[in-house]
């Protein structure tokens, strides 16, 4: 009736996981419970749950990766501190088949529930606004897009308290992956939570190129669009690319463990070998699908803070293009040593080095947009300059990696780790961090707290050196990753000195929490007003703060590279805003809740194949395939926003605007 | 990237029939039309199939040349289905699903040759498993 479900399945013996589960539950329960007293439900489900607005979308993928990036540092903490008391003697905290679960889910979450919805609640948010168009291609889509990760991360989490979690790390190479090795459930939970969660960033990926090809505003070309929608857009062309390999691959091993095939297994000519390779052949490229949106956060960030365009918008748009072409072709030097020969290793050794070119381009054109500006250092500064510094030296470990004799050396080394957390945290999560507050202002219409904000960041720079540097040093000196028992003393010293980085990145944590506390008690006093607090450049600044729904009343006419500045130039020149345009009314796609009902159903699915319900599995199939449907043979799709309301929310942008420009001047010669 | 790259759409609304649509914006296709393609489609790709599987059974071409000429019949196969089915024709209209199949293709080739190239190396050098133990017997 259950398949393999029964009680046993519940960690009532293992005393961490399950009062993690218990007090998680609690406060689920507690949230349930408030919005149901206090009746919010009825505005959640309207505003939010069902909403198809990529704006409000952009924000729930902000919060949904806000909460993983904690669950994944709370992972962190337990495996620094337990090495750190498994050293020589001590024992640790953690037995072996529950730390090999937490490095596991501390890479899975962190890359694929963590990173992957911050990035794309920046582009979901961005890109449209910045392309001065209404909404995404597909905003039902778009829904479901993100309903699907979510379900993918709730199974993810679910299996804390309901079995257990993989523990073959984060990328679940066969033979360890396979019944032989890993009878449990937790390979399976991995398997369908990053299943559905990828299909979920593929739609995601499928809509904002198209979005990017086809829905700018009047005058928009290619070569006129911010830099971040041309990252957004290489970095969903690699989504589109890459994400199948994943799928593809993980249903081969699916099909290896449910039903004894033999793609990668030892025996009756499977080859483990090959799911390495195709795994990185999505690995790799999935760096870069991270990493493009955030250079694109920081093209964004440089100029406005320099009070100067981007230098060499161009060769930014080569670079992107290159990288997107090049990250197809480096995938090997994930597994220099897994026996190739040189000829091979050759070639993906000097690929991975020349992919460094482009991101060269990138740090210079960012260094001489600085150059010659006045430079601002507000907070989204302050993590841009971090980023560089931090990246260029993640780089040059990267180059050092990429040269296969050195790699041979390095490989699977706390040097490793040490390198990819240098990149990834240094460019991903601080460009995270600036968007966060460059961004902040626009989303909800207040400023964050400055002085918090560079408390946070301080304390996670400094706290980020503390905790990578030691590894690095450790990783030269041969320990290898994910040990659950160090047996050398000599290392203790470095572990020692690492937790003493994850207590000050644990401030870091801290303080940036504190500031959006403090930046909410006090948001009448740093309300944004005008719609523009920093003195922007691109269309998103043309907008009121919080932007309406339609985003903008009339579609903007782009005539040059910086759209909304050259808009801004003339009305200060002429002290005046433009004409009062014609309003007519707008066509606004409907909510629909499609997006929250198939991704319910498609997590029962997931979750009955976990354990074998196979009834309950193709029950929950059919359904969630109902829902598209019912909503395949919809009658309306669209609602019409009437001339007067459209009329009637511009104008008091309007207003703000017109008192600004009145304001400008004055201020502009006291400064 | 077509030729009215730099003087894109000039006002909202404002459809030129060169430049691609956003979705839902597309000119109508007539049913006619429309019905016609679908079909001539779905005649090719039958021909196709069936061809393919007399073919395999042997006895009409020289047998060593079976797998070539399956391999000829599926990229024709492929040709029909972009074309009847998917649209892709080579009109300005259609620059972005031809730069869109052409990063496919590229992608392809690339994981696949790629792939081929990596494991025949790795299945020399590390030979499988299960026949380094059949050699070990």
């Amino acid at each position: 009736m259950f398949g393999k479900l029964d009680w046993s399945a519940v960690p009532f013996s293992q005393p961490i996981p399950l009062i993690t589960s218990v007090v998680i539950l609690l406060a689920m329960l507690g949230v349930l419970v408030l919005a149901t007293v206090k009746g919010w439900w009825p505005y959640l489900w309207r505003e939010w749950i069902t909403s198809v607005d990529h704006k409000r979308i952009g924000v729930m993928y902000g919060l949904l990766g806000t909460l993983m990036l904690i669950r994944g540092f709370a992972d962190a903490i337990m495996m620094r501190t337990h090495q750190a008391m498994a050293v020589g003697g001590g024992e640790g905290y953690l037995p072996p088949e529950h730390y090999n679960q937490i490095f596991t889910a501390h890479g899975t979450i962190m890359i694929l529930f963590g990173a992957m919805p911050l990035v794309l609640a920046f582009m979901n948010y961005l890109v449209p606004l910045q392309l001065g168009v209404r909404d995404v291609a597909f905003p039902t889509f778009n829904s479901v897009g993100f309903w699907l990760t979510a379900s993918g991360a709730l199974l993810v989490n679910v299996s804390l308290f309901v079995g257990e979690f993989a523990r073959t790390g984060w990328l679940p190479y066969p033979p360890l992956s396979e019944n032989a090795y890993s009878p449990g459930v937790g390979v399976d939970y991995y398997l369908w939570a990053v299943q559905i969660s990828g299909i979920g960033t593929l739609i995601t990926g499928i809509n904002i190129v198209t979005t990017v090809l086809k829905m700018r505003c009047p005058g928009m070309s290619y070569l006129r669009m911010p830099i971040f929608c041309w990252t957004a857009l290489a970095s969903c062309l690699l989504i589109v690319a890459a994400f199948p390999i994943l799928t593809a691959t993980l249903a081969m091993l699916t099909l290896d463990r449910y039903l004894d095939w033999h793609y990668f297994t030892n025996t009756a000519g499977g080859n483990p070998m090959m799911f390495v390779n195709l795994v990185w052949a999505w690995g790799h490229p999935e760096v870069y699908i991270l990493v493009l949106p955030a250079f694109g956060i920081f093209s964004e960030i440089f100029p406005t803070f320099s009070g100067k365009p981007l230098f060499g918008y161009r060769s930014m748009v080569a670079a992107t293009l290159f990288i997107c072409v090049v990250s197809m072709l480096v995938w090997l030097h994930h597994f220099f040593t897994m026996g190739a020969g040189a000829a091979v290793n050759t070639f993906f050794g000097i690929s991975s080095s020349i992919i460094a070119v482009g991101t060269g381009v990138k740090i210079y054109n960012w260094i001489f947009t600085m150059y010659g500006g006045r430079v601002r250092f507000e907070v989204p500064m302050l993590w841009s300059m971090g980023f560089i510094f931090t990246f260029i030296i993640g780089g040059l470990t990267g180059v050092l990696l990429a040269i296969p004799p050195a790699d041979f050396l390095t490989h699977n080394s706390m040097f490793l780790v040490a390198h990819f957390h240098n990149v990834i945290v240094g460019a991903v999560v601080f460009a995270v961090f600036a968007g966060l507050e460059f961004w902040f202002p626009k989303v909800f219409g207040f400023r964050l707290h400055a002085g918090w904000g560079k408390a946070a960041f301080w304390l996670a720079f400094t706290g980020f050196w503390v905790t990578f540097t030691p590894l690095y040093v450790l990783g030269l000196q041969g320990m290898t990753r994910r040990l659950q028992h160090v047996n050398v003393p000599d290392w203790a010293p470095g572990l020692y000195v690492s937790v003493v980085g994850v207590a000050i990145l644990a401030l870091g944590v801290a303080a940036q929490i504190i500031q959006l506390v403090v930046s909410i008690r006090h948001r009448d006093t740093l309300r944004d007003v005008t719609g523009d607090p920093w003195d922007g450049r691109s269309l998103e600044w043309a907008t009121a703060s919080p932007p309406p729904f339609f985003n903008f009343a009339v579609m903007p006419d782009v005539e040059g590279e910086e759209a909304y500045w050259d808009i801004k130039r003339r009305a200060l020149e002429s002290q005046q805003l433009g004409p009062e345009p014609d309003y007519a009314p707008i066509e606004m796609p409907l909510n629909s809740p499609v997006g929250i009902y198939t991704a319910f159903f498609t997590f029962v699915f997931g979750f009955s194949m976990v354990w074998h319900i196979w009834w309950v599995a193709v029950a929950a199939l059919v359904a969630a395939f109902a829902g598209f449907v019912v909503f395949a043979w919809r009658d309306a799709h669209e609602h019409e926003v009437p001339a007067e309301e459209v009329a009637r929310l511009d104008r008091a942008r309007r207003e703000a605007r017109t008192a600004l420009l009145a304001r400008l001047p004055r201020e502009e010669s006291a400064s | 990237m077509s030729t009215l790259e730099d003087q894109p759409l000039r006002r909202a609304g404002d459809m030129d029939d060169r430049e691609d649509h956003a979705p839902g914006d597309a000119p109508e296709e007539s049913a006619g039309h429309w019905v016609t393609n679908t079909h001539l489609g779905l005649g090719f790709s039958v021909v196709l199939t069936v061809a393919a599987f007399v073919l395999a059974r042997g006895g009409l071409v020289w047998a060593p040349a079976i797998p070539v000429a399956l391999i000829v019949l599926a990229i024709a196969q492929m040709g029909v289905h972009l074309v009847f089915f998917l649209h892709v024709t080579t009109g300005p209209d259609n620059t972005n699903n031809v730069l869109a199949l052409a990063f496919g293709v590229m992608v392809v080739f690339l994981i696949v040759v790629g792939s081929l190239w990596i494991m025949g190396h790795l299945n020399h050098n590390m030979m499988p498993m299960d026949e380094l133990m059949r050699m070990q017997r």
